[in-house]
């Protein structure tokens, strides 16, 4: 039985330096120097958006200020999402080539890496399903969001569960487009996502939605997931993305 | 002497089927693509063969049997992958840019 390594490092009220961190883990991962891993990790209030997304266009600016909202680009595709403390993040990497996910398309890597996740909150009682292209919907409301790549000789997979985040704010710093709310016959974002506190009716901690996903990896791929370190390697890619690219305006912000 | 700028700037939100927009900012000149932007929430692997596509895009027709050819020949050439958004899509986010002022 395989087992995979969890890490739980986090900046919390570091947005930059928790993206850093979770692009050194695939680079190493792609290199063979460390092993399957999943991560979880938190932010406090940031909104991230997709490696293709204008922050201009998709993020209300002053909201974030009044807020005090960080904006973070990460570097894969995919839309905006509001992180902060009552959402939890997860990712997984696996080394290309790894027998989940034989193939290299994406749609299945999003089905097959969404699975953990969906089969933890089952288990924690909330009626989660796959939605394609990159969704965990509850009665066809979005509760997470997933994205990921195929690049550094990795399969990545990311994604954030709205576990008890503040959904007003949500609302103010996200400029959802007309285009996107008219097809989904709803007014507004805050309409069309649920949270894991909202669908169970009771208080939920990440932590204990954190420990229904391990338990979900465990049971639908077969693996034991074991609590481990990032490497010196992995630290010190992550303090150069950080120096380098995500403490930086024109990676988060331009164009 | 300075010659009249002929140089119009056009926007549009096309989403894609799936659901997932495509946002596109370009400059024309002529009938003639400048430059354009290509933002939005799809996928596309490898990432960075978005900005290839940009630029293949500059001094393109803005006609549909042009930059259908030109954005297929982007896919098959350089092996992208997109989820959410296909060639077809990105075509037609283009040639539903309107005037913007």
């Amino acid at each position: 039985m395989e087992t995979w390594r969890l890490v739980d490092i986090e900046y919390p009220d570091n947005p930059f330096m928790n993206m850093a961190v979770e692009e050194a883990i695939p680079r190493v991962v792609g290199e063979g120097k460390s092993p399957s891993t999943v991560r979880f990790w938190h932010n406090s209030n940031t909104i991230v958006i997709g490696c293709f997304q204008s922050a201009r266009l998709e993020v209300n600016m002053e909201a974030c200020k009044e807020t005090e909202t960080e904006i973070v680009r990460r570097f894969t595709g995919g839309g905006a999402v509001y992180h902060d403390s009552g959402n939890l993040n997860y990712a997984i990497s696996l080394r290309k080539g790894h027998p989940l996910v034989p193939g290299l398309n994406l749609q299945s890597v999003f089905e097959k890496l969404s699975e953990g996740s969906v089969q933890g909150l089952r288990k924690l009682g909330v009626k989660a399903q796959f939605q394609p292209v990159n969704d965990i919907q509850v009665d066809g409301k979005k509760v997470s969001g997933a994205a990921g790549s195929i690049r550094w000789n990795t399969i990545f997979h990311h994604g954030c569960i709205l576990v008890g985040s503040d959904l007003s704010i949500l609302g103010k710093v996200l400029n959802v487009p007309r285009a996107k709310l008219e097809d989904r016959h709803v007014a507004s974002v805050q309409k069309r996502v649920t949270t894991v506190r909202d669908e169970l009716g009771r208080d939920v901690s990440t932590r204990e939605v954190r420990d229904a996903i391990v338990s979900g990896i465990e049971s639908c791929y077969g693996v034991r997931v074991k609590s481990g370190d990032l490497t010196k390697e992995e630290l010190g890619l992550a303090e150069e993305l950080y120096q380098t690219k995500y403490s930086r305006l024109e990676w988060n912000l331009e164009p | 002497m300075s010659t009249a700028k002929l140089e119009k700037l056009k926007s549009a939100d096309y989403k894609a089927p799936g659901g997932k927009l495509v946002r596109i900012r370009l400059k024309e000149d002529q009938g003639q693509i400048r430059s354009v932007k290509i933002t939005g929430d799809f996928f596309l692997i490898p990432e960075e063969s978005l900005g290839k596509l940009e630029k293949m895009l500059e001094d393109v027709p803005l006609r549909e049997p042009e930059l259908r050819l030109l954005v297929d020949r982007f896919f098959r050439g350089t092996g992208a992958q997109g989820l959410g958004v296909s060639s077809d899509d990105f075509v037609k986010a283009i040639l539903s840019a309107k005037e913007t002022v």
